[in-house]
């Protein structure tokens, strides 16, 4: 079968055929084609055993500031020879003349016994025509130099000089064709292209992958008959804490778990008879001052629970299933496991034969629905809940037990006051949480990151 | 929630014939997880409305009864007693009205044990003590001790030796250099008489809240103990007082009265209390069909009494259980006592026909738009900071809606715009190749009576090429394809986009948005190489139908 190759290939191996070895500039030059096509097109050819790429290094000397200064006024030591050479002259003076130079100057010449030192005065001994390093200078000049064109002896009298010399490594490019690429016939007519050929990485556009969770999440809720509710999450104390027994003195309304709005309260929070209902609870059940200014606190809602409570106190339904889904805050440091915002689950049903068989029934089915099937309850503790449960789910690819839902039905403490008959079942937790199993990652953060590396190249389809 | 140390074999000790594992996987049906294991000792965490699994007599209680090794509900036994008083003076009700306590004689006390009731007091001090405000305990060594004793209140230049100290030092040092000082003494408030509690002899056996009385210190040479708990109101500190009267008794003390009186204080109770639990609300509730009988030894697993009488359930609860307080906290006792494990979930079929939410909708259909005009869809957090929203694309932040001391600087302040995020997004993946077009729909934050929120969508492009027309483009097709809606833009000055290069979105002539090349030189401050286009636009009023 004929090799197919692309236009780019085709341009390189022509170019080749007629100057055999090139460099990837002169080949730009030849094809016409852009360094990164080149570039590409060596590749292709490389990878096909077409092509050989020669790499070589070269090093180009020139001279630096004090190199240039030498090659001009001579080397240190030689004007320090030149100005003792018709006679002996005082040190001081030299100094003075030579400048900087003086110390280097004097300290080569006496190691190579041309000069002597007589108490002030410094005397000629002998006075070489050239000296060690004069040769290379001159060689270079102004100018630039191959370095396998000096002598390596007289270069490196100067080399280690600072500022003397300059020496750039150039990389060297020899592209030319391998034997059988030079007998190839690429005079391909039949109009095909090189379907083998890589092509370039292109980017979807598409949903972000907590999302993707999210709506899985919002499909099975709904499949499985719930309803789906939209609730504020900034919330006034009293939907978030009180309307759920949770004493106004519970260590969770504190400022470190809590985020409370700076300085906002809400003026009207539940209607006169909510609100009285609701105290009387607190004040009987948990004896304290119930305080309606600190019911009115506005704060960033810990749990989606006050939206169906809400709902629910306005709706008072006899039988329903419902759900919300949403943003929820803690006042957490932020970490590979925490965030202050991540989003919640939350479902209700209620019933006048809802028990706790089928609230456990109804999270057997969305576990398996979410391809969760090794789970087991365990009891646990919720202020607004009662009996309250935990699911705890085996993760296979952890080897663990992993705490998810919780869950229970709600306290009469909670439901008589706002004139819910009916018991209500409710459970609800994180979503992230399930969303970092289904793409393995370890670090919560990654979600709300941007980090457009990760959200071009994960898997959509888990 | 709480977490308290274990030893497997001290819990051997106590509960009787029982093996580490039985116990290790018996401790999550009490509803207590274990945070970790290793070799004989086990971390667990507790509820808070459990204060007596705080210490492992506690624990052994409540594993006894679930095994089935001693079930029913422990009683206290007080001995009367006439030996033992304090007597409070008035003064001390409008600082720290109530005063209650116990005597525990004749227990073995070694280090472990001193730990446990360590442990014990921190927890109830911090749970239902709420910090040492509503009531706090101190465990004194009795026989240091000569009663009756006062409960008073004395000046600030009072002195005697506190707890953890060589010295004599006034009350106004313990509350200035004292570590527990420092940390309560503001529960005193500004008064210049403080609570105070003397022996017979004006000899200073504790300062309630703050720090007993050095010399009262329990060692492992203490025989017998003095419990007082003091508080702000008297049912709180009683129910405090049942907590650590139940686990003394646990741990082989002997307990006897004491008798207060004075100023509106009583002698303790500690009494158990009776309520009446009809087995239908508790069948009903668990969905299970149990008999009286299975009722009944359900919930003396749980530590509790209970005899029928009639068609009903009487259920004697002892006082440390002050977290029962109604019918429905016995049904869970009975599903503890029955055993979570043991509950066979069911499947009820659905009575209703589910839908998503409307606003949800739209909002997917504008997503698949969106993300078919090339974008990638970018989340970030409402809880921002004044650098993203404000400062570093210009924009004025005289109306921001911040919370209260936030553990993160970069989660301070509610956005009012999706817009800069996306911008520094952008700065975060100069790395990336380009284009970058990515968009964000969510809610912004604005203050309305008291907070409004409304739902909006913003969109940005980065790329050599991009330019107002393209992203004007997008807006166009958005608005029009998604919901029919054809909009006009008109030119405006804005600080985060280029003068020149900027408009607002009008609607049916009300301003929804606005819409164009952002700021060369907040591209600058951002390092960002490219020009940048992007419009926001408020949803939620007149684009979002809810239905």
């Amino acid at each position: 079968m004929s090799q197919v190759f692309h236009d780019i290939e085709k341009k390189i191996i022509n170019s080749l055929k007629e100057n055999s070895i090139q460099s990837p500039e002169t080949l730009e030059k030849s094809t016409q084609l852009s360094p990164d096509q080149v570039r590409r097109g060596i590749e292709w050819l490389k990878l096909k055993d077409l092509a050989i790429v020669d790499e070589s290094k070269s090093s180009v000397i020139s001279l630096g500031k004090n190199g240039l200064d030498s090659f001009e006024k001579g080397l240190p030591e030689r004007r320090l020879l030149n100005l003792v050479k018709n006679g002996p002259r005082k040190l001081s003076d030299l100094q003075k003349e030579l400048g900087f130079v003086f110390g280097p100057a004097m300290g080569l010449c006496r190691k190579n016994n041309w000069i002597e030192t007589s108490s002030d005065e410094i005397i000629l001994k002998t006075i070489p025509s050239v000296l060690p390093g004069e040769k290379t200078l001159q060689q270079i000049g102004s100018g630039k130099l191959s370095k396998d064109k000096l002598d390596t002896n007289d270069l490196s009298e100067i080399l280690k000089r600072p500022d003397f010399i300059i020496e750039d490594v150039l990389k060297n490019k020899k592209i030319s064709l391998t034997t059988s690429a030079k007998s190839l016939d690429i005079s391909n007519t039949s109009g095909a292209i090189d379907v083998e050929a890589e092509v370039p990485e292109i980017f979807v556009a598409r949903t972000h992958p907590l999302k993707d969770t999210i709506d899985e999440i919002r499909e099975i809720f709904v499949t499985l008959g719930f309803s789906e509710i939209l609730g504020n999450m900034t919330q006034s104390s009293f939907w978030n804490f009180d309307a759920l027994f949770t004493p106004q003195d519970h260590p969770a309304r504190e400022l470190q778990d809590t985020f409370f709005l700076d300085g906002i309260s809400a003026k009207k929070i539940a209607t006169p008879e909510q609100i009285n209902k609701v105290s009387n609870s607190h004040k009987k059940n948990w004896r304290y001052q119930w305080d309606i200014n600190e019911a009115r606190k506005m704060v960033l809602r810990t749990h989606t629970t006050c939206v169906t409570i809400k709902h629910l106190a306005e709706n008072k339904p006899d039988e329903a299933r419902i759900f919300s889904l949403g943003r929820v805050f803690r006042n957490e440091k932020v970490s590979y496991k925490h965030l202050v915002e991540f989003n919640q689950i939350e479902g209700i049903v209620v019933g006048k034969d809802a028990n706790l068989r089928n609230l456990m029934g109804i999270q057997r089915e969305f576990y398996k629905r979410i391809g969760i099937t090794k789970i087991k309850f365990w009891p646990t503790f919720f202020p607004y809940t009662e009996p309250s449960l935990q699911t705890m789910v085996y993760n296979e690819k952890l080897g663990k037990w992993i705490e998810l839902f919780g869950m229970g039905i709600f306290r009469p403490e909670v439901t008589k006051p706002l004139g819910i008959t009916k018991p209500v079942l409710a459970w609800g937790g994180g979503i992230e949480r399930i969303a970092m199993l289904k793409y393995g990652l370890d670090d919560v953060r990654e979600f709300y990151n941007n980090n457009l590396g990760w959200l071009r190249s994960n898997t959509k389809c888990q | 929630m709480p977490v308290i140390e274990l030893s497997f074999s001290r819990l051997q000790k106590l509960i009787g014939k029982v093996s580490k594992k039985q116990i290790s996987d018996s401790l999550p049906f009490l509803g207590l997880d274990i945070e970790s294991e290793d070799k004989d000792l086990v971390r667990i965490e507790y509820s808070p409305n459990r204060p007596d699994y705080s210490t492992d007599y506690g624990v052994a209680l409540g594993l006894q009864g679930l095994l089935g090794i001693k079930t029913g509900s422990v009683k206290l036994t007080i001995k009367k007693s006439k030996n033992y008083s304090i007597s409070v003076k008035p003064t001390v009700s409008k600082i720290r009205p109530f005063v209650t306590g116990i005597i525990a004689k004749n227990g073995k006390i070694d280090d472990k044990t001193i730990k446990q009731l360590m442990t014990m007091q921190e927890d109830l001090h911090f749970g239902i003590g709420r910090k040492r405000k509503k009531s706090s305990i101190g465990i004194h060594d009795l026989d240091k001790i000569s009663f009756p004793l006062i409960y008073t209140t004395t000046t600030k230049n009072h002195k005697f030796i506190p707890l953890n100290s060589e010295k004599e030092l006034s009350i106004s040092e313990i509350i200035a250099d004292t570590e527990t000082g420092k940390d309560y003494g503001h529960l005193l408030g500004q008064s210049s008489q403080v609570p105070i509690i003397l022996d017979t002899n004006q000899k200073t056996v504790s300062f309630p809240p703050i720090i007993n009385a050095a010399v009262t210190t329990v060692t492992t040479k203490t025989k017998n103990l003095f419990v007082e708990v003091t508080g702000i109101n008297k049912d709180d500190a009683e129910d405090m007082l049942s907590v650590v009267a139940t686990i003394l008794q646990s741990a082989g003390f002997s307990l006897e009265h004491i008798q207060i009186s004075g100023a509106k204080n009583s002698s303790p109770k500690l009494k158990e209390k009776t309520m009446i639990v009809d087995p239908s609300l508790i069948n009903q509730t668990l969905g299970l069909n149990l008999n009286t009988s299975k009722i009944i030894s359900s919930l003396k697993k749980s530590r509790l009494n209970a005899i029928s009488k009639g068609k009903n359930i009487v259920c004697t609860i002892p006082a440390y259980r002050f977290d029962i307080f109604g019918p429905m906290d016995l049904v869970e006792e009975v599903a503890l006592g029955y055993g979570i494990q043991n509950f066979e979930p069911t499947m009820s079929p659905s009575q209703t026909i589910g839908h998503t939410n409307p606003i949800s909708l739209q909002l997917k259909s504008l997503n698949q738009i969106i993300i078919g005009l090339g974008f990638l869809e970018a989340l970030n957090s409402s809880l921002s900071s004044k650098r993203v929203l404000y400062d570093m694309t210009n924009r004025d932040s005289k109306k921001i809606i911040s919370v209260l001391d936030s553990k993160s600087q970069e989660h301070t302040i509610l956005r009012d715009s999706i817009l800069p995020g996306l911008v520094e997004n952008l700065s975060r993946n100069i790395h990336e190749s380009y284009p970058q077009k990515m968009f964000e729909t969510g809610s912004v934050f604005n203050l309305h009576d008291p907070i409004s929120e409304k739902i909006n969508l913003a969109v940005i492009s980065a790329h050599k090429d991009a330019n107002f027309t393209e992203i004007k483009s997008v807006l166009q097709t958005a608005l029009k394809i998604g919901f029919g809606i054809q909009i006009q833009t008109k030119t405006t000055v804005n600080s985060t986009f280029q003068d020149g290069h900027c408009a607002n979105i009008i609607f049916n002539g009300n301003i929804i948005g606005i819409i164009g090349e952002i700021d060369s030189k907040i591209i600058e401050n951002y390092k960002i190489r490219v020009p940048v286009v992007g419009f926001e636009i408020s949803l939620s009023n007149s684009i979002l139908k809810s239905l």
